[in-house]
């Protein structure tokens, strides 16, 4: 995906950052989104032909995931190749992008020393892995 | 409806939600949940657990964009992260709970409100392309928060300075809430946060938005997902439209003025405000 720049010729906003960061959390961005996208296309086009005569009310009635949102229940579904833990993974992945872009973050404002940046986005980080990992499971 | 056909037609209604929410700064679900109640019959919560999907597929796609040219603020988003993940956690939460209390109709009347919400906000300063200069607090000061880009539209280096941090960071929190409760990434009020008390630009804001939504939505799809509300035979199509339709609108913004861009998203709001509204209290 190439979009135009729309300010090419003007300084980062962020004049502590290296170049270098910028580039890394593009790469992850694009990176996480084209695998969670290649995922979960593979994943509908594989549902779609092993499901001919599924309707979109049967599939907005039953959600196919739902044996695979945890850790075990996912490892068995791949390992027997099931279509409803690779749709999982891919949402997984998606979900785990921005998570990425953040751990880039913090990994960078690091390298240049800059504890109090280093401090906040280590909180945002450690807020969403609780919370995710914990919350999600516990009010299903 | 048969499957095919369904995922075909979720795949365009995934590219208007990505152009809208590319252009607008929202996430692109504000278009997605109530179009998918309306016309695809999905449920509310599954409805707003593909909302999230949208959001992270969009914010990923002009994320990346806006990153690579130094458009969006790092730092900035980094730091207002720090409340709208929390807020988005809450808010996540409060609809699983809703949904387990069968609550489902007044989830979708405090939708349309939200929606309301924000049009207010946005017609206020609809005429307003670059803000005024405004003094650093000491919070923005410390932490660096200023930056500078080259608008292509007006031709002109813009430098600017993050000003009123805390009610800054109330807002974020609330949109955090709303990102969580609703699927819609909050970028409406994050721009409006970012625009009215941290005084940045609109481009900037924009840009930023989109960056800060994929945190703060991961948070809430986490949680949504984990808690068995995003269906992936409608999210996955979502989602590749969704990134596609961000792609096409990442490639729009840089020519088009501000005030373009708020009149573009404004009428969407409103109808569909209204229709959510409507349908909470059972007069579709």
């Amino acid at each position: 995906m190439n979009a135009p720049s729309p300010g090419s010729v003007g300084p980062p906003a962020d004049h502590s950052l290296p170049a270098e960061a910028y580039a890394r959390m593009t790469f992850v961005l694009r990176l996480g989104l084209g695998v969670a996208l290649a995922i979960l296309g593979g994943g509908i086009v594989a549902y779609i032909l092993a499901n001919p005569g599924a309707t979109s009310s049967s599939v907005l009635s039953n959600n196919p995931i739902l044996d695979y949102l945890s850790f075990p229940g996912l490892g068995s579904g791949l390992a027997d190749g099931s279509i409803g833990a690779v749709l999982t993974l891919g949402l997984i992945v998606l979900v785990a992008t921005p998570i990425l872009r953040v751990v880039s973050g913090l990994y960078y404002f690091r390298k240049v020393g800059e504890r109090a940046m280093v401090g906040i986005t280590f909180a945002v980080l450690l807020m969403l892995l609780l919370g995710i990992l914990l919350i999600g499971p516990h009010v299903r | 409806m048969d499957l095919a056909l369904f995922v075909v037609l979720i795949i365009l209604l995934g590219i208007a939600a990505g152009l809208v929410g590319s252009l607008t700064g929202l996430g692109g679900g504000v278009v997605v949940i109530p179009l998918l109640i309306v016309f695809f019959g999905a449920s509310v919560p599954i409805a707003i657990g593909t909302g999230f999907v949208t959001i992270l597929a969009t914010s990923s796609a002009t994320g990346a964009a806006y990153v690579r040219d130094h458009l969006s603020d790092i730092r900035i988003g980094m730091f207002l992260e720090v409340a709208t993940v929390p807020g988005a956690l809450l808010g996540a939460t409060a609809t699983v709970l809703i949904t387990h209390a069968n609550l489902e109709s007044a989830l979708l009347v405090a939708f349309g409100i939200v929606l309301f919400a924000i049009i207010p906000g946005s017609l206020a300063r609809r005429h307003i392309e670059l803000p005024s200069p405004q003094p650093q607090d000491s919070r923005s000061s410390y932490l660096g928060l200023t930056g500078t880009y080259h608008d292509n539209v007006l031709d002109q280096d813009v430098a600017y300075q993050g000003a009123r941090t805390t009610p800054a960071l109330g807002v974020m929190f609330g949109a955090g809430i709303v990102s969580g409760m609703f699927g819609i990434g909050g970028g409406v009020f994050k721009v409006l946060a970012l625009e009215r008390f941290l005084n940045l630009p609109m481009k900037v804001s924009t840009a930023t938005s989109n960056f800060m939504i994929g945190v703060t939505a991961a948070a809430g799809a986490g949680v949504m997902l984990a808690a068995g509300y995003v269906n992936p035979i409608v999210a996955a199509p979502v989602a590749i439209g969704t990134a596609f339709g961000a792609y096409l609108g990442s490639r729009v913004l840089p020519g088009l003025r501000n005030r373009t861009v708020r009149l573009l998203f404004l009428p969407v709001v409103a109808v569909l405000a209204i229709e959510m509204v409507l349908r909470g209290f059972g007069l579709p």
